[in-house]
This record gives C-alpha cells, structure tokens and sequence, in this order.
C-alpha cells in the first residue's frame, strides 16, 4: 500500500482527473438543460413578438414606427414604452468582465500562479455582484410594468432569468474563491474553476441572447394581428 | 496557500487516501437531519412565510378583474415556505454549503452520509447510496400511484353512478385533472426512479452513481414536489385536466399554484436525475463494457434521461410563464395584452410528447431486459433494439403539435406533424419486432416477470394501433376530445408503461429485497388487473366511439351500458393491483429467500451477492462478452457437451 502522489478523491480514491471528467460532463448536461429553458423563453419572446395578438405586443405608450396596432386596445393613457437597449449591452459587457476574470483565475490555478487564482476569483465574484445590481436597477427602472402587453412580460421574465443565473453564479464565485483561498484548488487540482469558467460562458451566451432579442426585435412585424376577446373574470 | 501538515489518510480499496480535516463526528449535521426534520422545517417555514405574507399584503391588494390577491401570494409562499423548508430540513444545503466554505466531505462523512451502519433509519435520510435512493423511490412513488388510483376509481364510481351525481362538477374537474398529472408524474418516475438508480450502477458495474449527492437531492425534491400537487385540491383544485390549457389555467382557482410549483419543482428534480444517470452510465460502466455490450435496459434508460433534459425544461417554463401571468400580472398567456394560449400549448407539448416516450421507451426496455433471461436466448436483434431506441429519441421532439390539430393553430402544419407521428411508428415496430424475434421459437420459462411481458405487449400493441389512428388527422376531427383519446393514452401509460414497471419490480425484486416476489399472489394480482384492464378501456374505446365527450361528468343515456362495464372494469382492477400490492408487501417481509442469482441472469447486476454490500462489487467486474449470450455454446462448454453426446449416444444404442 501507497499513499498516492497524484491527487484523489478523498471519498472514493479515484484520481482527481476522473472525477473532472465525470463533473464536465455533467455541467455539459446541466448546461444542455439550461439551454433548453433558455430556448423556451426566446421562442416565448419572439412567439409573441410576431402574433402582436389583438395589437398587444407594444407598451400601450409606445410610438411606433409602424401602424399603430396597439391602439385599437381600450387604452387607458399611458405612458409605458420599450426599454431602452444599451443597458442590455452593457450589463452584458460587465458579466463577460466578470467571466474574463474567472478564466484568468483558472487559467492561473492551471500554470500555478496560486496569487492570480485568487485575484481572479475574487475579482469575477466582485464583478458578478456589479452585474446584480446593473440588473436590478434596470429591472426596477423599466418604462412599464409587468401588465404593460407582451413585451413588457417577456422582458421582465428575461432579466428575471438574467437574476437567477447571477445567483447562482455568485454562489459558484464565492465558492471557488474560498476554496481557491483555502488551497483546494490549485496547480494540481484546478476542474472546479475550469467549470465554473465554462458555465459563466454560457451565462454570457444567455445574456447575449436576451441582448440581441430585446435590440433587434423590438417593433412587432405583424401589424395586422388577430383581435380576440378577453378571458378575464368578468 | 495553507498547508496541512501530516495530513490523515484512509484506505479505500487498498490505497492510501489523503483525508481533508475531519470536523467532529463523521456526518457532521446530518447526523441531526432526517425526514421529521424535513417536515419541521417545510411545515415551519411554511407556516411562518404563509403568515408574513398574510400581514404584509394590504388587503385592498387585487387583480386586474378585483378578485383579492391575498389568497395567492399566501398561497405561494406557503408552497414556497415548504420546499425550501423542507429541503433545509432534510439537509439539501448542507452538502452545497460545506463546498462553498471548503470544508470538504471526508471518506468518514461520505460513508455516514452513504447510510453505512445506520440500519433501517438510512431510509429517513438524504442518503446518497444509490440503493437506498431507488428504494426511497419506490415507495414514494407506489404511494404516489396509489393515490391516483384512488381518485381514478372515484372518477369511475361517479362515471358509472349514472342515475346520480356524487360530486360537483367543480371537484370532479379537480379530481380529473389531479389524477391525471399524479399518475404522469408517478409513470415519469415508476420505472427511471427505483430501478434506474438500484439496477443501473450494477448493471454496469459501478459502485455507486456518479454524484451520489445529487442522487438524493432529486429524490428529495420529488417527495418536496408531491405534497404540493396534494394540496392544491384543498385550494379548488386542478379544474382544467392534467394539461391545464390556458386560459382555464388563469381563470382557475388558486389551487393552480400548487400544480405550477410542484411541476417547477419536479422538472428541476427530472434534470438533476437526467444528468447523474447519464453521467453515470457515460463515465462509469465497468472494463469492458463496450456500447455493444451494454444491456439494452441502460440504454432505455438513457435514452429516456435525454429526453427528459431536452424536454423538461419547456414544461418547467410554461409553468413559470403562467404563474408570472396569475401573481405578477404579466400577459404571456392573456390575449387582451398580447399574450397567446397557443404559446402555452406548444411549450406544454413540447414536453408532452416527448415525456409519454420517457414512460414507455424504460419500461419497454424492461421487457427486453428480461425476455432473453427467460426464453434463454440472445435479444433477437440487438441493434435493432439500439435502432429502435435511438429512432425514439431522435423523433419524439419532432411530433408534439399532433395533440394541437383541432386547436386552429397553423391548420397547415397539421400534415407534417401527421407524416412525423407516423413516421414514429417505425423505430416502435422495431422494438415491437425484436420482442417477437426473440419469442420465436424461444422456449419460455413462464415466471411472474415474464407473463407481465405478455401484457405490456399486448396492450401496446392496441395503444400503437390507435395512436395511429388519432395521428390522422380526418380521423381525429371525430376522436378529439373524446372517451377514444382517453382509452388510447391508458393502454399506453397504463397497459404499456405500468404493467412493464411491474414486470420490472417483480424481476428485480429478489435483488432488491433478497426475497422472491410471491407467484401466486403476485399473478393473481397481474392477471386480474389485466382482465379488469381490457374490460375497463375496450369499453372505453367504445364509448369514444359512440362519441362520448372526456372530462365531463354527465353524459348522455346512449352512453350508460359502456359506463357502467368500464367502471366494473376499473373496480376490478383495484382489486387486481390490490392482491399485487399485498404480494409486494408480504413477499418483502417474509417471502421466500432468493439466491443471488436466482433468474440465471448473465449482466453483472446479478453477479453481486445479496443483499448488496454498500460497495456493491468488492473487486469491479471486468465485461468479456455481449450481455444476452444465453445458449451461445462457448467453446469449453462445447467440448463439454460434445462428451455429453457421446455418452447419450452409448445410453441409447444400449
Ligand atoms: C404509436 C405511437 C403513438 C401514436 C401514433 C400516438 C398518437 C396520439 C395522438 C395523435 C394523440 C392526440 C389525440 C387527440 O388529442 O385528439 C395522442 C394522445 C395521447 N397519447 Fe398517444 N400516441 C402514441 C403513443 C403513445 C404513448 C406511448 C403514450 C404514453 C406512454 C401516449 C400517450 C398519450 C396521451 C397521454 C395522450 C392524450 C393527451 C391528452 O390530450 O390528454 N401515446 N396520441
Ligand atoms: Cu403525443
């Protein structure tokens, strides 16, 4: 019997590089999932982007371009309208920052610049708690509401997506600078923050994708959309 | 960098194992933890988040049609208050929570946390030993079923019950659409949930699942997600049936709170078992085993994990979307601002479909599992098998708007999505085939698990025959909406899905509980069931015929005579899974001891003793051949009964 030399799994034995193998292909699968809700909330977006059902799609105060098909609501004045589409940009600018810094902490950990580990780390949880508070600024600063028509629903839905990604971002951040801090990620045992590295990507990507529908998708196509009753409890 | 100097170490499977410090007793606060503080914590929470939102919200707070909004948000942070309380009690968080401070998980905590010497409280626990956890399933989702069954033969006493009403209408929409979604959710777990995380990691020779703790968390969340599809039968219910179509779903009491979070809840519960099993059987089948080596039941599995990560998520989100539009207002699903029920629809089956092969594809893999062990001859057509599977998978995405032809969304693409469904049929007929292949000239060896095969084959074949019929779209312009629908989806889920998880049970169960399923009891129970089965649907078919309209409790006099066989039918079913459920329970506690390897299997589940040690294989077992090799001579055995021969030859000439 030997004490091993390479890393190991303190709870099965297996070689650290085994149990990376197995956790990558998990995240790639809970990263597959996510993807999965992700599609349903653009097809979600751009679903009721082109219908426009009964003009509703715009915040009731929007000029349009186009006709204006949400006029023909019984419309109480209002002065909702789309969000302005830089701030999508910039919060994603910030979260790719945040990613940035978490790939330099890896890529670190991985040439055994232990300072640079933690430095990144540290720094991209940070980052991602800037990202938070972008994010519930503009949430809390949109120019409707919730009940403003469609737009303003998928809108608000994406940033809460956005939310919760962070959330979980925050949690997987702080965890890898802990433990970066308490030397269990290192030279020799780096996956986790090679993970977390992937899964703050395609967070990006995520983010990316809510950006590029709330920019060029904005004006519904349809200008001469079906017109339904309602199905409110009278 | 902190060091730790003159670091512990452990032997595990003969090698020395450095150890990370070890914080007081192995376990740590899970020793504290177990189901009862899981319901402290749930109901405690509940009850206080529940109470907060009652004093918080002004009572002047309503929607837009001033129906009060204080009902709802209590309701939601009740359920809320449960789940996350539930799992803080139980100790989901403390595994999470241990990695983000770095105290990491010693082999003693490991063990602890795996049940090791906890006898039978392991079974309270958020144990992560895998055969704890398909064990836990088990029972949760026998419970599960059996509550649906309940309120399926309630909805049969009233369907029968044709001079009378014994409900209103309201609870009886609720009890529809409760039993509905119970019995899918229970289907989507019956068979992936107790065998795929008992059998799989032995079938392919691993000692546990991949992460184990997340092998707890989905069982965890699953209990967390049940009570709440419970409860909101107390809050006016699942009024619109299992699918809960927009707008009835907005309109519907606040009961539809709990069908939304328990549907959240579950799905993250599905993904989180998709990834382990598929990780699992991606990464850690044994030396050897080789994709042509795998037994085709890993595959179904498999098969049904991809499904569910793809698909799952759909469901989850157009739960989500709804909730949003009930509490906060928005318009997703609400065509006055803009939102449309088609949308809901398409994300509800986009999952829909998909998920009724999550079902069928493991308990069919089942039956194939085990037809070879007891005909004694290879799978005919393995790759067939293989093909049949991987068709499924890569077509069932592709059909779903064949439950939406009579909606009036897109009337155009109700062909493509007719020649699609269609289409499926084939990769089933080759599953079909290889289980007729591999009867032929078979000699059955006719056990309890076995003749459960002849049922499930039975009964797909009629669901096939008349998912065919529904998938034509003329067709389905008459059979739409009616009692044909309801008969055509039960010999699938029912006929297909719940007869093979028990031709699954009753085989797997000497490994399971180191006991035989009691014969007897146990045919008389299946056999029963499968007449009360054929009498209950056949008839239904009937009366779908005839053009008796689903979900709707008073019908029309024509419709009586097919009632009331239908309903005779269903008692005679509960009293068949009745006497199969006391087989389980007596054959659990004092049937007949079984040897390790009582069927002869060849796959390596078998080849453990039992019961399973924690570790299920000492030493791991390494794959020489294909799985069903049964009666190929190898070429020892040859040599040996060509010995065998020539002395027949002598005691026959003599
Ligand atoms: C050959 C295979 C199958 C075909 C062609 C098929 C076809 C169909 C079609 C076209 C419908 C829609 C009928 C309507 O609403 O008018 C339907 C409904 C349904 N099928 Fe199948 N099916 C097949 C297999 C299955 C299987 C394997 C299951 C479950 C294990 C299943 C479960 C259901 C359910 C639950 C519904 C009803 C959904 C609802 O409206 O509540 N089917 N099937
Ligand atoms: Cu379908």
């Amino acid at each position: 019997m030997s004490t091993s030399t390479f890393p190991v799994s303190p709870t099965t034995g297996e070689p650290i590089s085994t149990i990376a193998r197995r956790s990558r292909l998990g995240l790639w699968l809970v990263i597959v999932a996510d993807i999965a809700g992700t599609i349903a909330l653009v097809i979600s977006y751009t679903y009721l982007w082109s219908l426009n059902v009964n003009g509703g799609w715009a915040p009731p105060g929007a000029t349009l371009t186009a006709n204006q098909t949400n006029s023909t609501l019984p419309t109480t004045p209002s002065t909702a309208t789309f969000a302005v589409e830089w701030p999508f940009w910039g919060i994603l600018l910030v979260l790719i920052v945040a990613t940035a810094l978490m790939w330099f902490g890896y890529r670190s950990a991985r040439s055994g610049n232990h300072a640079g580990l933690i430095a990144g780390a540290g720094l991209s949880f940070l980052v991602t708690v800037a990202v938070l508070v972008f994010q519930w600024i503009q949430m809390s600063t949109f120019p409707f509401g919730a009940g403003d028509g469609a737009y303003a629903s998928a809108v608000l839905l994406l940033c809460a997506s956005n939310i919760f990604h962070l959330f979980l971002l925050l949690f997987i951040g702080m965890g890898i600078f802990m433990r970066a801090r308490k030397g269990l990620i290192d030279k020799t045992n780096w996956y986790q923050a090679q993970l977390a590295s992937y899964y703050m990507t395609w967070v990006c990507i995520a983010f990316l994708l809510g950006a590029i529908l709330t920019t060029f998708l904005v004006e519904s196509p349809n200008t001469d959309p079906a017109i339904f009753g309602t199905f409110k409890q009278q | 960098m902190s060091v730790e100097t003159a670091v512990e170490t452990k032997t595990i499977f003969g090698s020395e194992v450095p150890q990370p410090p070890q914080h007081g007793a192995a376990g740590g606060v899970m020793r504290g933890l177990n189901f009862g503080t899981g319901l402290v914590g749930g109901i405690g929470l509940a009850a206080v988040a529940g109470w907060i939102t009652a004093i918080l919200t002004p009572s002047s707070a309503s929607n837009a049609s001033f129906a009060p909004m204080e009902p709802t948000y209590v309701y939601l942070a009740v359920l809320l208050g449960w789940v996350v309380g539930f799992m803080l009690g139980i100790g989901a968080f403390v595994g999470p929570l241990r990695w983000v401070v770095g105290r990491d998980v010693t082999h003693a905590d490991a063990e602890y946390m795996a049940g090791k010497d906890l006898g039978r409280k392991r079974y309270w626990k958020y144990t992560t030993d895998h055969k704890v956890v398909g064990i836990q399933y088990l029972i949760v989702t026998m419970l599960l079923l059996g509550f649906a069954g309940l309120l399926a033969m309630l909805i049969r006493t009233e369907l029968g019950m044709t001079w009378t009403s014994l409900f209103t209408p309201a609870f009886y929409n609720s009890m529809i659409g409760t039993h509905g979604i119970a019995m899918i959710i229970g289907m989507i777990v019956v068979v992936s949930g107790p065998l795929g995380n008992f059998i799989v990691p032995m079938m392919i020779g691993a000692r546990d699942m991949a992460f184990p703790r997340l092998n707890a968390l989905s069982l965890w969340l699953f209990v967390a997600a049940v009570p709440m599809l419970v409860s909101s039968m107390f809050m006016g219910g699942i009024q619109d049936g299992w699918s809960v179509y927009q707008p009835l779903a907005s309109q519907a009491p606040v009961g539809m709170l709990g069908y939304q979070m328990t549907i959240i809840v579950f799905a993250i519960s599905t993904a989180v078992a998709s990834v382990n099993l598929m990780t699992t059987i991606l990464t850690m089948r044994a030396k050897g085993m080789t994709w042509s080596r795998t037994p085709i039941f890993v595959y179904g599995i498999f098969a049904a994990s991809i499904m569910g990560l793809y698909a799952f998520p759909f469901f989850q989100y157009s739960q989500i979307l709804g909730l949003a539009d009930r509490v906060f207002a928005t318009s997703f699903f609400d065509p006055l601002n803009g939102g449309s029920v088609w949308l809901y629809e398409n994300l509800f089956w986009l999952l829909g479909h998909p998920e009724v092969y999550v079902i069928l594809i493991p308990s069919t893999a089942v039956a194939l599992e085990l037809m070879p062990v007891f005909l004694r001859k290879p799978l005919f057509s393995f790759n067939f098998a293989v093909a049949g599977i991987v068709g499924v998978v890569a077509l069932s995405g592709l059909v779903w708007a064949h439950h939406m032809y009579m909606t009036g969304w897109a009337p155009a693409a109700n062909y493509p999505f007719m020649l699609s469904t269609e289409l499926i049929s084939i990769p089933v007929g080759f599953l079909v085939l290889v289980a007729i292949g591999t009867f032929w000239r078979g000699t059955a060896w006719t056990r309890l698990p076995l003749m459960a095969v002849y049922a499930v084959i039975f009964n797909k074949m009629i669901g096939g025959v008349t998912g065919v019929y529904l998938s034509d779209v003329p067709a389905d312009q008459y059979f739409h909406g009616s009692m044909f629908v309801v008969a055509h989806f039960h010999f699938m889920l029912m006929g297909a899905g719940l007869f093979g998880a028990m031709a699954g049970i009753a085989y797997f169960f000497p490994k399971m509980t180191g006991r035989f399923l009691d014969e007897r009891t146990g045919s008389i129970g299946l056999w029963t069931a499968f007449v009360g089965f054929q009498i209950t649907f056949i008839s239904m078919f009937v009366a779908g015929l005839q053009g008796q309209p689903r979900r709707v409790l008073d019908f029309d006099d024509q419709f009586n005579l097919s009632n009331w066989i239908s309903t005779i039918g269903a008692y005679v079913i509960g009293i068949g899974m009745l006497i199969f459920l006391s087989a389980i329970i007596n054959s659990w506690r004092s049937g007949v001891i079984a040897s390790s390897n009582p069927w002869g299997s060849k796959s390596l589940e078998w080849q453990t003793e039992t019961p399973v040690p924690l570790e299920n294989f000492p030493v791991l077992p390494v794959v020489t051949e294909r799985p069903y090799n049964y009666g190929v001579p190898d070429p020892y055995e040859a040599e040996l009964d060509s010995i065998d021969e020539d002395l027949t030859e002598k005691a026959g000439t003599k």
